[in-house]
Formats: structure tokens, C-alpha cells, sequence
């Protein structure tokens, strides 16, 4: 099938590549509405996964899946090798999430969410809640009530409350949503850290600037279906183009254009911006000399994942 | 499950509204003692009930059942409020999916907070029970009557044990109405209101059809008002007081029978909030 993408993501190191998460043809139905359709993911020990799309994508809806929350109704999901359905609390007692926004319950102190939450898990002893909150900066705050929170410390507590089961899968859904930059920092260089210890981190991010630092792999989805899964740093240098500068771009364009290696040729300004492979730059070069035509700059750019995010689902919005 | 429930006891117990709901009966015990007291102090019309009703009503033997026939009545209002609250702010404050993810399973969850809830209104009905005693020594030393415990028998207790059970029994029906409302509807305020509003309407259409009269007014047989009086007449208290819908010339249903009417109307009710919870996407919307 065409849509079919498998997400084959390759260890990071050799102790900590076993698979995590594995989805196979996962899909769901809303009545007539598609939302996700036949999405196979792995994801692996100690790395950093950037789930991305616009909105409506079926983001939340896989995250949904994942967490046993939504039924899919077609495929499976397994856990650290379970399959979820049959296995639900076997499988998910490894799993921290935060779901969108952040919910606890407003009347509680922070401390008393987590506490409520402890003693749901079991098992969780009382200086654990004093650890967690001490890890995301909420020490000073934890008596006060949740309802009292900024939306940073409301995230904070969200994130707090996964790791109060010591999860090896974090779902993270936009955790630096209303930080300030200080504490987007903290949450951006927490992410590493926590795959860094043997976790697997499923991040859902419209903060693609944010998705590039932390990432280590990305899959675009839109309309349900995934557009492009990769290594950050593969998928950036897809994306890789030649701008060049040359006196007469109209002839230059047509002449790069009938280069059968050449993907496409657009024009800003008095720059030819060429997409074609890394190493074709010489050969570029010497075409153009050969009808010519001199290059005054002839420069390697990168492209942001937010340019290929917009290019692949047609300029929507991740968020 | 004993997790879940701990948890859930918890929350409830962390919460104002638990504590509020609490006052709310304890006062409406203490009001309607002062009330009554105050009535009893005064002539009553000739048409209002019989001489030294109040006034028994206010004594000690009669202290227990008729706590328990407020606990019944005003009592059912609160617990459909505990229970459509308990499952129904999970929707509002979006919580269920974080208490969902740290499960060992969506019937153990809802089964916690059936059981937390359960403890909640027993407890609540211990408190309330209490509040009428101590407001039937209040009003019996303030009205300069004589204490007289001697009616505590071994057999007048084993009743009010049992009388207890039976006033938990017919709270069950609408509780779970308001229950399975809050998860149908996804918030407390559906549950809640269902579950007070049939309990309120219900005695005015049945009314309505003992005075139709013919099969019509045989029909309140089988819903759970008339079940649910057929069961409290078995409260001790003295004639004229407990009246409910077509006065007391209405011919109640059996015992046995309201006890299975009322446990099919509690299964259905019970079966359909577990098999909804269950089998239903927890989305955003």
C-alpha cells in the first residue's frame, strides 16, 4: 500500500536498542472519518522520537492509542513487547504521559496530585513525589494548589507525574506549551537527560525549532497517514539546496533545469535556489561556465525542519 | 483495586464538596428537629396528623427511624450529587485520562470509585443517624421530657440494623441513575441532574397515574418510587407521618417485590455505566 511507512529507527547505542513501542497497521475509524490510517511505528531504548503534524493530524489520536485510551480498529500496539490489548496495565505501568494540556485536579496541592496519583500506581514510596518535584524546579510550590498554577508549573507537574513511576516510555504531548523561555530551556535540556537514561521519549511538538534541537528521529503525519519518518539529520539534508548567484538567472534557470539530476530550480530574487544532491556543486559549477555563465556564489544551505514540515503537509500549521 | 480505592478515598476526602455535602445533611437533620420542635410546641390544624405525632417523632424511640426516613429521602438528593460528582468531574477537569493511564483497568477504576463513593455515603448516613440522635436528647431535654432508653432493646436495635441496610438499598436506584448519566453525558451535571430530577418528578407522574386509575395507576408498581416507600414502610414511624404520592390509601407493592423491582433498576443501571466506560474512546471532545 502506498501509504504504508514503516519507522525503522537504528539503535543509538547498542545496549539500549530494544523496541519500546511498536505499532502494526494501526488504524482508526470515527464513523466515516479516518483519523489514522495504517501507521507502523518502532520506537527504541534511549531515544528521543518527534511525532509532527498539523492539526487534525491523528497525533492525539495515536497518543490516544498508544495509552489504551482510544480502541484502534484495525491493528496492534505492543509495549516493551506486550501486546497492549489483553495487557493493558502490564504494558502501560511502564508508560508516563501528558496528554495535551496538562489535567490534575484543581482542588489538590501539587503535592496531593501526585500523591493521589502514587497511591493509584502503588507501589510509589511518599519521598519519590518530593524527588520529582524537586527534578522539574516545583519544591517551593508543591503545597499550593494545582488550581493556583501557572501554566509552567502545570506542565512541570505533568511532567513530574511521569517520571514518578520511573517510566522506560515517556509520552510527551507539547511539554514546553505556556513555559517561559527559561523554563523551556529546563524541559528542552530534561528531554536528553531522561533518554539518556535508557527511556524512550515519544515527543508531540508544533515547536519545530524545539523538535530539531531534541530529537533524534521525527515522522510527519498528516490526514492520518505518515508523509516522512527519518533521523532528524537525514531528513534535514533531504532538504539540502544550492543557492547560487549568478548575472543572469533566467538563462541559468533554464539551463539547470534541463539537467536531468537537477529536482527542481527556483528563483529569489537574483539567487537560484537548486535542488539537486550534495555533491553535484562542481558540476553545477562547470555547466554554467560551459554555456557562460560564472558564479559568483555558489553556496551549500540548509533547510529548517520547519521548511520541510510546511513543503510535505502543504504549508498547515503543526500545531 | 484496593490502590484505586485508596486513592479515590483520598481525593474525596481532600475535597470541600465531600465536607459541604456532609454539613448539608447534618444541618437538614438538625433544621428539621428544630423545626418539628418548634411546630409541636404550637396547635396543630385539625386536619394535620394526630395529636403526639411531633412530638413521639421527636422522642427517643422514634429518633433512629426517622433519621433514617430523612436519610432516605433528603439523603438520596446528596448521594446522586457524591456519586454523578465522583465519576463526572473526571470528565470536567479532564483527569480521566491521567487516572486512566495510572489503572490497572477501566471497570477496576470505575469499581473503586463505586466502592469509595459507597464508604463515603455510609459513612455520611452514620453521621446523619448520630446528628438525629443527638438532636432527639436536644429537643427531648429542652421539651422537659423524661429519658427513657428502655426501649433499646436487643430486637429494636436488630431493626434499626436492618433498617440502616434497607435506607442504604433505596438510595441505590438513583445513585446509579445519576452515575450512569455523568458518564453518558461526560460530566457531573447530567448525572446529577437526572438523577435528582427523577426522583423529584417521578412522585408527580405517579400520582398523576394512581389518579388515572385502571392498569395506569398500577404502573408506579414498577418504577422505583413506589418501591422505594414500599421498602421505607418498613421504618417504624408513627401513622401519618412518611406520606408519600396518593396518600396513604395507595396500595404499596409487596416487600419482595419492590426489593427485585429496585435491584433490576440498580443492575441495569450499574451494568450499563461499566459496559459505556468500558467500551467508549476516552477523546478530547
Amino acid at each position: 500500500m502506498a501509504n504504508r511507512t514503516t519507522i525503522e529507527l537504528p539503535p543509538t547505542s547498542a545496549k539500549h536498542n530494544d523496541i519500546v513501542l511498536r505499532t502494526t497497521g494501526l488504524t482508526k475509524h470515527f464513523g466515516k472519518l479516518v483519523a489514522v490510517k495504517d501507521l507502523n511505528l518502532e520506537l527504541r531504548r534511549g531515544e528521543v522520537f518527534g511525532f509532527l503534524g498539523p492539526n487534525g493530524a491523528g497525533k492525539s489520536t495515536t497518543v490516544g492509542m498508544i495509552l489504551g485510551l482510544i480502541a484502534p480498529t484495525v491493528g496492534s500496539i505492543e509495549l516493551f513487547g506486550l501486546n497492549l490489548k489483553g495487557n493493558e496495565w502490564a504494558a502501560l505501568r511502564h508508560v508516563g504521559a501528558v496528554i495535551e494540556e496538562p489535567a490534575f485536579y484543581p482542588y489538590l496541592s501539587g503535592w496531593d496530585n501526585l500523591e493521589a496519583l502514587a497511591k493509584a500506581i502503588g507501589g510509589i514510596p511518599r519521598d519519590k513525589i518530593g524527588e520529582v518535584l524537586q527534578r522539574v524546579n516545583l519544591q517551593d510550590r508543591a503545597r499550593d494548589r494545582y488550581s493556583h498554577y501557572s501554566m509552567g508549573m502545570k506542565q512541570r507537574l505533568g511532567i513530574a507525574s511521569t517520571l514518578l513511576r520511573d517510566p522506560e516510555l515517556i509520552i510527551l504531548d507539547e511539554p514546553t506549551s505556556g513555559l517561559d523561555p527559561a523554563g523551556t530551556k529546563e524541559v528542552r535540556d530534561l528531554i536528553p537527560k531522561l533518554a539518556h537514561e535508557n527511556r524512550a521519549i515519544f515527543l508531540c511538538s508544533h515547536l519545530l525549532h524545539e523538535v530539531e534541537m531534541v530529537c533524534d528521529r521525527v515522522a510527519i503525519i498528516k490526514q492520518g497517514v505518515i508523509l516522512t519518518s527519518a533521523p532528524i539529520q537525514e531528513l534535514l539534508a533531504q532538504g539540502q539546496v544550492l543557492q547560487i548567484r549568478v548575472d543572469d538567472p533566467t538563462q541559468a534557470a533554464a539551463i539547470l533545469s534541463s539537467l536531468p539530476w537537477v529536482q527542481s530550480v527556483k528563483r529569489e530574487n537574483d539567487l537560484l535556489i537548486v535542488n539537486a544532491p550534495k555533491d553535484s556543486a562542481s558540476r553545477i559549477n562547470r555547466t554554467l561556465a560551459e554555456h557562460n555563465i560564472f558564479a559568483s556564489e555558489l553556496v551549500s544551505r540548509n533547510v529548517s525542519l520547519e521548511s520541510v514540515f510546511l513543503q510535505l503537509t502543504g504549508g498547515e500549521s503543526g500545531d | 483495586m484496593t490502590r484505586l480505592i485508596a486513592a479515590e478515598l483520598f481525593k474525596l476526602r481532600k475535597r470541600l464538596m465531600t465536607r459541604v455535602l456532609l454539613y448539608v445533611l447534618v444541618g437538614i437533620v438538625v433544621v428539621l428537629y428544630l423545626l418539628l420542635y418548634a411546630v409541636s410546641r404550637v396547635t396543630l390544624p385539625a386536619n394535620g396528623p394526630p395529636p403526639g405525632t411531633l412530638q413521639n417523632l421527636l422522642g427517643l424511640p422514634v429518633a433512629l427511624p426517622f433519621a433514617m426516613s430523612i436519610l432516605a429521602s433528603f439523603g438520596s438528593v446528596l448521594a446522586v450529587i457524591l456519586t454523578a460528582s465522583i465519576i463526572g468531574n473526571e470528565y470536567n477537569w479532564r483527569t480521566i485520562r491521567t487516572m486512566l493511564i495510572c489503572s490497572e483497568g477501566r471497570l477496576r477504576l470505575l469499581g473503586a470509585k463505586l466502592i469509595s463513593v459507597g464508604i463515603l455515603i455510609i459513612t455520611g448516613m452514620v453521621i446523619g443517624l448520630a446528628a438525629g440522635f443527638i438532636m432527639s436528647l436536644v429537643t427531648t431535654a429542652i421539651g422537659g421530657y423524661s429519658f427513657d432508653f428502655s426501649f433499646a432493646t436487643g430486637g429494636y436495635l436488630w431493626d434499626q440494623f436492618l433498617q440502616f441496610w434497607r435506607t442504604l438499598y433505596v438510595l441505590l436506584p438513583y445513585t446509579l441513575l445519576g452515575f450512569l448519566f455523568a458518564i453518558v453525558g461526560r460530566s457531573a451535571m447530567p448525572g446529577i441532574a437526572l438523577g435528582i430530577g427523577v426522583f423529584f418528578l417521578e412522585s408527580i407522574v405517579t400520582t398523576f397515574m394512581i389518579l388515572a386509575g385502571g392498569w395506569v395507576a398500577r404502573i408506579p408498581d414498577f418504577l422505583p418510587s413506589a418501591n422505594v416507600r414500599a421498602i421505607n414502610t418498613l421504618n417504624q414511624l408513627p401513622q401519618g407521618i412518611g406520606g408519600g404520592f396518593g396518600g396513604d390509601n395507595f396500595q404499596l407493592p409487596g416487600v419482595t417485590h419492590a426489593f427485585i423491582t429496585l435491584a433490576i433498576y440498580s443492575l441495569i443501571f450499574a451494568v450499563l455505566a461499566f459496559y459505556l466506560f468500558r467500551k467508549r474512546d476516552v477523546t478530547t471532545n
